[in-house]
């Protein structure tokens, strides 16, 4: 039967690269299955699924807090189901190994600059990258210096985002190696796709991604300073306030770990320990979720609640681990961006696989007057913020707006950074009436670096809900879809199975003949006769 | 109380265990199938062939091909001339629930009841083409209604003693049953390293299939690969679903229900058992091990079933059938 689909034939937004579909309109190779299983369940079928999405996201408590706008006009949060969007985004296998060996490539080497700066200083002393750009950004952590943690690892976790340019070719628009947030929807996602829309899956080979807690533990684990016994790993959240509250009790519930808060820990000589009904215990391991400043107030901010007084005292000691450690925000700040490329060539030697997006800094006059000049076609992005907060649109700010914003510039050009606009790529998406329609994605794929680096296949895929809104951020009215990738191999269907002994338990006590019957009536009259 | 009525209560446990274990164990794997297998040792598959057998379809097994999961799906779920499909167990267990309407709460039988209907307005309605999740999470859902109203409103006599044992020595059967299937194919000798991933998939698998995940987790620091998660399964009497904590609530229920329970074959075999529970998990849990505890627990199992319905029953129950076959 027709389906609302072929009425209303699906129309690539132009200009950009749309990833299911090419420009003529045609699937891509890697979707006509995906695309063919949509239009055979219709805009009915997927309203009706999208409802009980809604329902049982609601029900199983997986909501996000509407920050920004909504906290101004009501004064407090309000929970929403997390909008998944109900269409997967594809990603064949070829595509991936690129995407995953220039991601490890880039994580390895900020991981290097963050030992870099906080120790020897190579890269400032081979005037690649200029001291004064990294000690003048606000994550830059003085009471750093000189801690080595265990293996040389810092950036335990990142989360890079990506997007695709109008040509469909990869870049890096930003690196999050603080604490990214989004892997617990990651998941979420993937479970509830499976359950609502099952079908969807048939003909394709999806690498799972339900991995990733074990290979965070593990992590965790490896980096434990070392002792005779199992290390304790807790995870350290803000509190049940904090917005991402959600994720970090999925995250403490799935590694099986306690969820700590500040109250819960105490320094004493030099060793962390949590308050628990029998004493106090050993931690070994924080995954913290909160920003340097707040963990330790006699060396951080001192006003912070939120912290645990000589905690920086035990993580210099080595008798804990933090992750990530302390210091890399210098690392995720959007400022220090511009230089990844040159660090990848500076520390592992070899050409970038993923490129950045065209970057300014204002710091230099000339380039300042460059970008005041076309600040109509930039994008503007203050340094070290994160979640989408402050960002300028050149081509969608009025001239009031873009007089107001040069003038902010102005007034400290190293508060901001500029860049080209990315055309982003677009997926199909079902828009409010059930059709598809093209919306604009970026990827934020989750890496864990232990003893090595694993990536999840996948990551967070965040869409613009907005039509034409280039805005993916959850917290400006963005939903996210479940990204899949591909198996490179394709299994056949007819999969060898594991030879099966003659270990076959016996059949189950057959339910049906377990009735009373006349016989067990007279067996027992007997009996009792008897 | 009357001998017939203990034996419905018993029988009435068993279903609906029956049905609730299958309904997780197709959800668990369900899920997992839909993906492609991981490049990790975690997370693969108990195939659709291993549930069969699990099922005690060993017949199916001996064909060449894979089964379909659609066709185990159907089978296994809603098939109602399979005796141990979802359904079918859901539809005995309520002709029994109706049969001792008298014995248990209102409420009881209205969740058993309202589970029967469920099921069929769901299969009617084509919802389990779409997908099986909302109808196993029903099964899921009754069941727990069930065993709960049980503990509110049922009196803690006899008749709730038959019930929980038939609930009980249906989880220990099954679980075990299960473990067996999944390590069976690795057999005695050590497994090799081209074997090994599948068979850790395979005890991930069996977490999701009985809901144990999470409990895993915070139990177990080791990765849920196959020994520490059959080891978990089989001797961790915290967690209920274990064979040691069922084979622990199976002796405590029928201590209950036995006044002269000192003397009770089944009781006595429940209590060696269980100290052979505790004595075996000090030992070594190679593959190997295992599999001959699993073995040895499900003969001790099977005698158990024999014992219970010659002392309580008048010996007429199938289990005895299949033992002295």
């Amino acid at each position: 039967m027709a389906t609302e689909y072929t009425a209303a034939p699906y129309a690539p937004a132009d200009g950009f690269y749309d990833e299911l579909f090419d420009a003529s309109g045609g699937a891509r190779p890697h979707a006509e299955t995906l695309v063919s299983r949509l239009e055979r369940l219709g805009a009915g079928e997927l309203a009706a699924a999208g409802r009980r999405r809604d329902a049982i996201f609601m029900q199983q408590g997986i909501t996000f807090d509407l920050t920004g706008a909504a906290e101004a006009a009501d004064g407090e949060l309000r929970d929403r189901p997390f909008p998944l969007d109900l269409v997967p985004r594809i990603l064949p296998a070829d595509e991936w190994t690129v995407i995953k060996r220039g991601l490890a490539q880039r994580i390895r080497a900020l991981n290097r600059f963050v030992d870099d700066v906080y120790h020897a200083r190579e890269i400032v002393e081979a005037g690649v990258v200029p001291w004064e750009m990294i000690v003048s950004r606000s994550h830059f952590a003085r009471p750093a210096y000189g801690i080595r943690p265990p293996g040389d690892v810092y950036c335990h976790v990142a989360g890079c985002d990506l997007v695709r340019d109008a040509d469909g070719r990869w870049k890096v628009l930003e690196d999050n190696v603080r604490t990214p947030s989004g892997i617990s929807y990651v998941l979420e996602n993937r479970l509830a796709m499976t359950r609502l829309v099952p079908g969807l899956f048939a003909g394709y080979h999806v690498r799972p991604v339900d991995n990733y807690p074990a290979l965070l533990l593990s992590a965790l684990r490896a980096v434990a300073p070392g002792g005779d016994d199992e290390p304790t790993v807790v995870v350290w959240s803000p509190g049940p306030a904090n917005s991402a509250y959600f994720e970090h009790a999925f995250l403490a519930r799935t590694m099986g770990v306690e969820l700590v808060e500040a109250s819960d820990l105490v320094v004493r000589d030099e060793v962390c320990y949590m308050r628990t009904t029998s004493g106090l215990a050993r931690v070994h391991t924080i995954y913290r979720r909160l920003d340097d400043d707040f963990i330790d107030p006699l060396e951080f901010r001192s006003d912070s609640l939120l912290g645990v007084p000589g905690l920086m005292r035990a993580y210099r000691a080595g008798t804990l681990a933090l992750a990530n450690a302390v210091g890399t925000g210098v690392a995720d700040d959007k400022a220090i961006y511009h230089w990844v490329p040159e660090m990848i060539r500076f520390y592992l030697g070899e050409e970038p696989i993923l490129d950045n997006v065209e970057t300014y800094l204002l710091s230099d006059p000339e380039r300042l007057a460059y970008v005041l000049e076309r600040l109509d076609r930039l994008v503007v992005k203050p340094t070290g913020e994160s979640g989408g907060k402050g960002v300028f649109i050149g081509p969608r700010a009025t001239d009031a707006e873009i007089a107001a914003q040069a003038e902010l510039i102005r007034a400290d050009p190293r508060r901001w950074i500029a860049q080209e606009l990315v055309h982003l790529s677009t997926v199909p998406t079902l828009d409010s009436s059930g059709a598809l329609a093209p919306r604009h994605v970026d990827l934020r794929p989750f890496a864990v670096f232990g003893e090595d680096i694993s990536i999840v296949p996948g990551g967070l895929t965040r869409v613009a809900l907005r039509p034409g809104s280039m805005i993916v951020n959850s917290s400006q009215g963005g939903g996210s879809k479940d990204t899949w990738i591909l198996d490179e191999e394709v299994v056949p269907d007819g999969r060898p199975l594991p030879p099966r002994r003659a270990t076959v338990p016996p059949p189950l006590p057959d339910l049906r003949q377990s009735s009373w019957t006349g016989q067990q009536e007279q067996q027992q009259q007997e009996r009792s006769g008897g | 109380m009357l001998a017939r009525i203990a034996h419905e209560l018993f029988w009435l446990g068993r279903q609906l265990g029956r049905a609730e274990h299958t309904a997780r164990m197709l959800d668990g794997i369900y899920a997992i199938d839909l993906q492609a297998p991981p490049d990790a040792p975690v997370g693969a598959q108990l195939t659709w062939e291993g549930l069969l057998a699990v099922m005690g379809a060993t017949d199916e097994s001996e064909r060449t091909e894979a089964p379909d999961r659609d066709e185990v799906m159907r089978l296994l779920a809603v098939d109602a001339n399979n005796p141990s499909s979802v359904l079918a167990c859901v539809e005995a267990g309520r002709e029994g629930a109706r049969v001792v309407r008298d014995v248990i709460s209102a409420e009881m039988w209205e969740a058993v009841n309202t589970l029967r209907l469920g099921l069929y307005q769901h299969h009617l309605s084509g919802g389990f083409g779409t997908g099986p999740y909302e109808f196993l999470q029903y099964v899921k859902e009754r069941c727990a209604l069930f065993w709960g109203l049980a503990e509110r409103t049922m009196l803690e006599d006899e008749a709730r003693a038959f019930l929980h044992a038939g609930g009980r020595i249906e989880a220990a059967q099954m679980v075990v049953r299960m473990l067996r299937v999944a390590l069976a194919p690795f057999g005695d000798e050590v497994a090799d390293e081209v074997e090994r991933p599948a068979r850790d998939g395979q005890a991930l698998a069996l977490l999701h299939a009985v809901g144990g995940l999470h409990a895993f987790r915070r139990a177990v620091t080791d990765p849920p690969n196959a020994e520490p998660v059959a080891g978990f399964l089989l001797y961790e009497r915290a967690y209920p679903d274990s064979v040691a904590a069922s084979v622990d609530a199976l002796h405590t229920a029928l201590v209950a229900a036995d006044a002269r329970s000192r003397t009770a074959a089944p009781v006595l075999r429940l209590a060696r058992l269980s100290a052979d529970l505790e004595f075996r998990r000090r030992a070594s849990r190679s593959a190997g091990d295992l599999l001959a505890v699993l073995g040895d627990v499900q003969d001790e199992l099977a005698l158990v079933d024999h014992d219970i319905s010659d002392r309580y029953f008048a010996g007429g129950t199938q289990a005895s059938r299949v033992m002295t076959a």
